[in-house]
């Protein structure tokens, strides 16, 4: 069934030109990046791994905010436009209609991973990291999506308005993203180390830089990064489950 | 009245401070600390290189020496402005410490070539309460302009994606349409 579900939001939210064009202007974003950073005077004096990083932290930057974006939706939807009840009302298990959800949001990051693939392969050509950039990228970047998403859909069964959905999910992103813009001297100070160590943007762009500047490929290397997204993805699934459960015993109707 | 043998005391003692005055001044003003630049030779390179500069430095003196701290001293020879060495070197004053009488230390610094240019660089020490500082020879080198990694192979990239989506999109609204 969550099949059914899945099909119907990529046929919804696929199928037309207007619904696609954030690709094309993802595309267009990796292009104007990519061509900068290989071409411009000052930039080309990067190390070509640094240039990696950077393009790599862009492409995992624009896939989380559109996903985020469109899985604040995703499920508020069906409560705004009161299509909820009639879906409900067919032999539909929740889980099978929180499976669809995701994997519909997930096809979003696939799709921006399909996109960004040849600039990967451009910007890591005289390198040996071409499969490493795109194996971690796929792995960190999933990791990351599928526990955001988790959390933004409970936080959908909770609210069950788009638009507060959506301005509590982009705090969140953001929140998130701050570490990154901190400068050095910030990141030392002991608050800073902390937030960054279980922030789950902070491990993908920190794993990434381990990767693509420092040539710690193994996974072993890599670990210190990866299991903190693992418990996010718990720490998703449990919130995602927690606000499922109290959907149900509230009912549909409930909108308070 | 003084005598003879008064004033030939006096003239002595005034010789012999003289002359002890005038040694203490040179032993003051003779270099205690040479400073020399080893890698001299392999300095030149393209910007966005990583290069190291060795050197070392000794101290010629008959005492030790404390608080030493050395650091790079770098000049754009063609705009004649000293460079500021935020991206050029992570590690931009080295402490030394104490530095015994004969003793050689090495110096070292990782620094980045960041702009293409004609460069001059010396190495300087400052010891504490000295008001003299100590410098090496210049060094003259050359930082050659980089060519970009691959423009040839990103053009075809950055313009061809878009365009490949736009097509593949347009080819979903039309099949969208027919069905």
């Amino acid at each position: 069934m969550y099949k059914h579900i899945w099909l119907k939001e990529i046929k919804a939210g696929l199928y037309t030109w207007k619904s696609t064009l954030w690709l094309l202007i993802a595309s267009l974003l990796f292009s104007f990046t990519s061509y900068l950073l290989l071409t411009d005077k000052e930039l080309s004096l990067l190390d070509q791994t640094e240039l990696l990083w950077l393009l790599s932290k862009i492409i995992i930057g624009v896939a989380f905010l559109i996903v985020t974006i469109d899985a604040s939706s995703i499920i508020t939807t069906e409560f705004e436009k009161e299509t909820a009840e009639s879906l409900f009302l067919a032999p539909l298990r929740l889980r099978d209609f929180i499976l669809g959800k995701l994997l519909a949001s997930l096809t979003l990051w696939f799709l921006i991973f399909i996109v960004a693939t040849p600039y990967i392969l451009v910007t890591s050509a005289g390198t040996n990291l071409a499969p490493a950039f795109l194996g971690y990228v796929a792995l960190l970047g999933s990791l990351g999506i599928v526990a955001m998403v988790m959390i933004i859909f409970g936080i959908s069964f909770l609210y069950r308005s788009a638009k507060n959905t959506l301005t509590t999910s982009l705090v969140i992103l953001l929140a998130f993203s701050v570490p990154a813009l901190f400068s050095t001297n910030l990141k030392n100070n002991t608050f800073a180390q902390t937030f960054g160590k279980i922030n789950p943007i902070n491990n993908i762009f920190e794993s990434l830089d381990n990767v693509l500047v420092d040539y710690q490929l193994s996974l072993l290397n890599n670990w210190q990064f990866i299991y903190p997204l693992l418990l996010f993805c718990i720490l998703g699934l449990i919130l995602m489950v927690i606000a499922a459960k109290g959907f149900q015993n509230k009912g549909i109707i409930s909108n308070d | 009245m003084i005598n003879i043998r008064t004033k030939l005391y006096i003239l002595f003692t005034i010789g012999f401070l003289s002359i002890g005055i005038s040694y203490a001044q040179s032993e003051s003003n003779k270099q205690s600390l040479v400073i020399d630049i080893l890698s001299s030779k392999t300095l030149n390179g393209t910007a966005g290189d990583y290069v190291t500069v060795t050197g070392q430095i000794k101290n010629v003196s008959q005492r030790s020496i404390a608080d030493i701290t050395t650091y790079l001293s770098l000049v754009d020879a063609e705009n004649k402005l000293p460079v500021d060495l935020e991206d050029w070197s992570a590690e931009k004053g080295l402490y030394i410490g104490t530095i015994e009488s004969g003793q050689t230390l090495p110096l070292s610094w990782k620094i980045h070539f960041v702009k293409a240019g004609d460069y001059s660089l010396a190495v300087v020490a400052i010891i504490a309460k000295s008001e003299i500082p100590e410098v090496s020879r210049i060094t003259h080198f050359k930082v050659s302009s980089k060519r970009s990694l691959n423009p040839g192979q990103v053009l075809p990239i950055a313009l061809g994606t878009p365009l490949v989506l736009v097509f593949v999109l347009l080819m979903l609204n039309y099949r969208r349409r027919t069905d």
